[in-house]
């Protein structure tokens, strides 16, 4: 028997779900295959409703709303048809077919468009043949045995001379002139706590929090602050998941924080989603150089630096309040072979090779949830992923829980990412995470011409779509 | 089976549920009758004491049971509120339909300590649950106790547990029952106010006395503050049983842990002495 | 005592493979990590430490309890017992001493928890003693050793470019006759692994309540996320959590299975009750309590201290939450 794809289309009530009845009011054809789930828009069909969907078996999905102007609710569909594309670029590049999902607009009068596409979606899905995504089995292991595929500076390490971080004169220079201006922010009282970076007893370049002004020997700064301190302050400054409560509105808790281009970056698109206020955060700006590898879990003075940072531009923090250092020495030009290391490896292969690279990396993840935790931008209350009723994942530590958190995680950070690489650094069993997050940084760039935290603006997915934006 | 059932303390017993009703908001008592073996387990629990019950495909969680064991007949009260996935599941459930009981679990109430001790009985909503079969044994043996204090507490009237069962507890010797709610509806008769208002207006005196609560942990500590700092009473005498989202009931997940304490081997049942010197605040 | 050449070694592990499951470390991706393997030449024989620990073989992240299925309105359940002997080959003395503080709880505590304690009695243990001690070990200051044979059934020692083989226990002393390289005949004795000893003292559970409410808790937790990696890489972390999940396949409707998976007390939801209040809900007492139940709780409730010294949460940690700093800390006066 010739193989029968299962299909769930999402019907947006107002349009498409009528269009589909017109269609069969006038006896047109349409395929057994589709069942249909009537939503009340369009824009109501997250991509985690569409990832859930493939893991429990749909071989396609086929979202249908109104056309762009006919929204109910006017700009609904703007946001199906701003996600849709990112999904499918992120989907692909876990290993499905992107053809498996489509986004069409059919209105209530179009039911001849309808069957078209309805017709047309299920031959393709028939040609794809039956999905391979859902593992399944308990304790199923997954190895790769190609060629690895590099996400790490050795990539092109024959230029590690020229990028190669040492410990020198500059960053005890600097550590002074942060440690003066710790200790003259927290004397005036103008903040209640200084998170920067100390050396711990181990030698391991850690966080640091100081509230008394002669604490402030205490923080350094040097080739191994790696961490991104803004993923504190929403727990520190507004309601996150460590405070909880609301805080006293007449009181708000301030504090100032060491922050390197990139957690700059990170600031604005905390402040574009209103985490905080501008005025709770007095920002400690570092002109930054590049921070070395394995920084944070060893104490070496020296060494090749990180792999987001050879691939980095942005030298001195967007938004600041004090400068350290000198912007000019520490200005680089980029190759731009060099911005995505490994994922135009991953490009060229095909669906199913990625989908094994992937199952073998997300077979290590024990799902600790240290990339969330690390991260500033992951900040729900509770994770959608952690739910004790989520419907989203299950718990379980096998491959296609730990798949289903980190895709659902990489595309709740298209266009928030900032690529401070805090979660692959944090990840103890090495998962390449950078590889989805700055495959998702490209996607929006390409499609949107965005790239996060460079303003406070609010990222694309929560914006209409603009009138020079393509339509899919 | 049921030696093989019985051996992996994880397996439930299989219970069908013989009554399903709702007795307030959001709140249903659900009857189970015990099957395959599970009937001897349960034929001899404390009141106090606990059960996971099982919504099959969803999760099992820990409930007090609220009757007492009805000379051998194998059935369990259990009133649940809706709350969480399992609590929800079960609230889909009816007559007939099966769920699975791993118990009972914990120390209980020792209400043999009890005997001809003036009882204090407060419960604060779904709290009510597990000092019901406290009620019943005074209720079977009632020589055996002083004088019964009910003081019976629910953010409103529609969240009262067992309203039905208030004229059968109120026509019991030597027994008085006090009502209130936080918010009162123009049907309501009873007393309006917190139940720390009420139990300083009833202010029972704490001679010969033992004050059992069950109810949020915010309402243990303050009605625990009223009994200490305003009445009188010593925290010895006041017994409070204490909840976690545990997940096993046998001591191994940790999951409630109190700090030197678990709640499913060393409780539920704690007086607020031993509560007091827990290093970490249940609160 | 025994002693076998390296290769006498594999040929006898590579007989054992294909009798039952051999889990020996391999290097996956650059981790090391416990896995089966079908003969011996992937397995890694020079290592300081496993990524994980051998306590995801006895107690894995994720375990079907029981088989749950709904038909015409009866409920049946096939209780799920591992099944199957295997054979642990490298296991490092902390890990093995992590099993026995596992075993306190699981086995020692009534009632048995039967799907660990069949993992155990089904799985012979030979230990590998350690060459060196690594940056971040304390084993010896937790009463432990590199060459320590506690736990194992059969114990080797690497010397004179072979291995010292010492049978401890039945279960050793079964699998050693599977192959014939056990001698029995051998004078070379092990040399003890050279192991510096720290000034880090475990102090004893007496000593923990009294500084309960020290301000050091919060100090030190203000730096932690709050994720899950100190407990999941322990040896001696047992919490876990139990949920149903519909299967998936034909008929999900009707088949579920009841599985338990890893917690930890990081996490923020762990101590909540039912009705939403969460008495752990700072990152400093939850932190704290990790602490407390290592060295205090645990061994007030089970026996042994929950800490093998491995040292795995130390280099784990990414922003450098150090439980030796919490014992310099304790054993300050």
């Amino acid at each position: 028997m010739a193989f029968e794809p299962k299909i769930i289309a999402y019907l947006c009530t107002w349009c498409s779900y009528t269009g589909a009845d017109t269609a069969g009011i006038a006896r047109l054809k349409s395929p057994a295959n589709i069942r249909d789930i009537r939503v009340p828009c369009s824009g109501r069909v997250s991509p985690e409703i569409i990832m859930r969907t493939f893991e429990q078996g749909a071989d396609g999905v086929l979202v249908l709303g109104c056309h762009i102007g006919e929204c109910h609710y006017n700009t609904g569909n703007h946001r199906a048809a701003k996600r849709l594309p990112v999904l499918q670029a992120l989907l692909a590049y876990a290993g499905l077919e992107p053809e498996r999902v489509r986004l069409d607009w059919v209105s209530a009068s179009e039911g001849e468009r309808y069957s078209r596409i309805a017709n047309d979606f299920t031959d393709t899905v028939r040609t794809l043949g039956p999905i391979h995504w859902r593992v399944a089995e308990r304790g199923a292991h997954f190895v790769w045995e190609q060629e690895p595929i590099s996400h790490r500076y050795s990539a092109f390490s024959d230029e590690q001379p020229k990028h190669a971080v040492y410990h020198t004169a500059i960053y005890d220079e600097q550590t002074l002139i942060l440690q003066a201006a710790a200790r003259e922010l927290l004397t005036n009282k103008l903040v209640d706590c200084v998170i920067g970076f100390e050396v711990g007893p181990r030698g391991r370049t850690r966080p640091a929090f100081i509230h008394q002004p002669e604490n402030v020997e205490r923080l350094v700064w040097n080739q191994d602050c790696t961490h991104n301190l803004s993923a504190y302050l929403s727990k520190k400054l507004g309601w996150g998941t460590d405070g909880g409560k609301k805080k006293q509105p007449d009181k708000l808790p301030k504090a100032a924080v060491v922050v390197k281009p990139c957690d700059s970056r990170s600031i604005n698109v905390l402040l574009a989603e209103n985490r905080f206020q501008r005025d709770q955060v007095y920002i400690i700006g570092m002109a930054c150089d590049g921070i070395r590898q394995g920084a944070g879990f060893s104490n070496d003075k020296s060494g090749p630096i990180q792999t987001r940072c050879a691939a980095c531009n942005v030298r001195t923090p967007v938004v600041y309040d004090t400068l350290i250092g000198d912007s000019e020495a520490t200005y680089r030009e980029i190759p731009p072979e060099h911005i995505y290391p490994g994922i135009d490896h991953l490009d060229a292969l095909t669906p199913i090779e990625r989908m094994n690279f992937w199952l073998s990396q997300f077979d290590r993840c024990i799902r600790c949830y240290a990339c969330r935790q690390a991260c500033p931008m992951c900040d729900c209350p509770i994770c959608l992923y952690e739910r004790d009723d989520s419907l989203w994942v299950g718990m379980g530590i096998d491959v296609d829980e730990k798949r289903a958190f980190h895709l659902g995680r990489a595309y709740h950070l298209a266009g928030r990412c900032v690529g401070c690489n805090e979660c692959e650094r944090a990840c103890p069993m090495d998962l390449p995470l950078s590889l989805i997050h700055r495959k998702m940084a490209q996607e929006m760039e390409t499609i949107f011409g965005y790239r996060a935290g460079m303003a406070v603006v609010p990222p694309p997915f929560v914006t209409i779509l603009g009138g020079e934006e393509n339509l899919p | 089976m049921s030696d093989k059932l019985a051996s992996n303390p994880m397996l439930p017993y299989l219970g069908k549920l013989v009554e399903v009703r709702d007795i307030a908001t959001e709140i249903k008592l659900f009857r189970v009758e015990m099957l395959n073996g599970g009937g001897e387990a349960f034929h001899d629990y404390k009141p106090g004491q606990f059960a996971f019950v099982s919504a099959f495909g969803v999760g099992e969680a820990p409930f007090g049971i609220a009757n007492i064991p009805n000379n051998g007949d194998p059935t369990l009260d259990f009133a649940i509120n809706r709350l969480g996935s399992v609590t929800t599941d079960l609230h889909e459930l009816g007559v007939g339909d099966m769920v699975g009981v791993r118990g009972p679990m914990g120390n209980g109430f020792p209400m043999d300590k009890f005997k001809g001790k003036n009882l204090v009985v407060i419960g604060g909503g779904i709290g009510g649950a597990p000092l019901r079969p406290v009620i019943q044994t005074v209720m079977a043996n009632r020589g055996d106790y002083g004088d019964f204090l009910i003081l019976w507490a629910a953010r409103n009237p529609s969240l009262l547990v067992f309203t039905d069962e208030y004229d059968q507890w109120r026509a019991t010797p030597n027994t008085e029952l006090y009502l209130t709610v936080d918010q009162a509806d123009s049907t309501w008769k009873e007393g309006v106010g917190l139940i720390t208002q009420l139990l300083e207006k009833v202010a029972p005196s704490p001679r010969n006395s033992i004050t059992i609560t069950c109810g949020p942990p915010i309402m243990i500590h303050f009605v625990n503050r009223v009994l200490v700092e305003k009445l009188n009473f010593k925290p010895e005498q006041n017994y409070v049983t204490l909840e976690a989202r545990m997940h096993c009931g046998i001591g191994k997940c940790g999951r409630c842990n109190l700090g030197t304490k678990l709640v499913c081997v060393d409780g539920p049942v704690f007086t607020m002495a031993e509560v007091g010197a827990l290093l970490e605040s249940f609160l | 005592m025994n002693y076998l050449t390296h290769q006498e070694l594999a040929a006898w592990l590579d007989h054992l493979a294909q009798e039952q499951t051999l889990i020996a470390p391999l290097n996956i991706a650059g981790n090391i990590l416990y896995r089966p393997v079908k003969d011996t030449h992937e397995v890694v024989w020079d290592f300081t430490r496993s990524f994980m620990s051998v306590k995801d073989v006895f107690f894995p992240p994720t375990e079907r309890l029981m088989l749950i299925e709904k038909l015409n309105g009866q409920v049946k359940l096939t209780e799920t017992l591992p099944e199957g002997e295997s054979i642990i080959f490298g296991v490092r003395p902390c890990d093995a001493r992590g099993l026995l503080t596992l075993d306190a709880l699981f086995i020692e505590n009534e009632p048995v928890d039967p799907y660990y304690a069949r993992r155990r009695e089904n799985t012979t243990l030979i230990g590998l003693a350690c060459p060196s001690v690594g940056a971040s070990c304390f084993c010896t200051n937790v009463g432990g050793a590199p060459d320590d044979p506690t736990g194992m059934d059969i114990m080797l020692t690497a010397s004179n470019g072979g291995y010292v083989a010492e049978i401890i226990t039945e279960k050793g002393e079964k699998i050693s006759k599977k192959f014939p390289v056990f001698d029995g005949l051998s004078e070379i004795r092990p040399h003890p692994t050279h192991a510096r000893k720290r000034e880090l003292r475990v102090p004893p559970k007496e000593a923990w309540p009294a500084r309960f409410n020290d301000d050091f808790w919060a100090e030190m937790a203000e730096r932690c996320l709050s994720c899950r990696i100190c407990a999941y890489v322990c040896p001696s972390c047992r919490c876990f959590d139990v949920r149903d999940e519909a299967l998936p396949g034909g008929n999900g409707q009707n088949q579920a299975e009841r599985i338990r998976c890893w917690d930890s007390c990081n996490g923020i939801p762990y101590r909540k009750v039912a009705g939403g209040h969460n008495p752990r809900f700072m990152k400093n007492q939850r932190l704290r309590n990790r602490f407390f139940c290592k060295f205090y709780y645990f061994p007030l409730h089970y026996g042994p201290v929950s800490c093998t010294g491995c040292g795995r949460c130390i280099d784990a940690c990414p922003v450098n939450v150090d439980i030796t700093e919490v014992l310099i800390y304790m054993g300050r006066r």
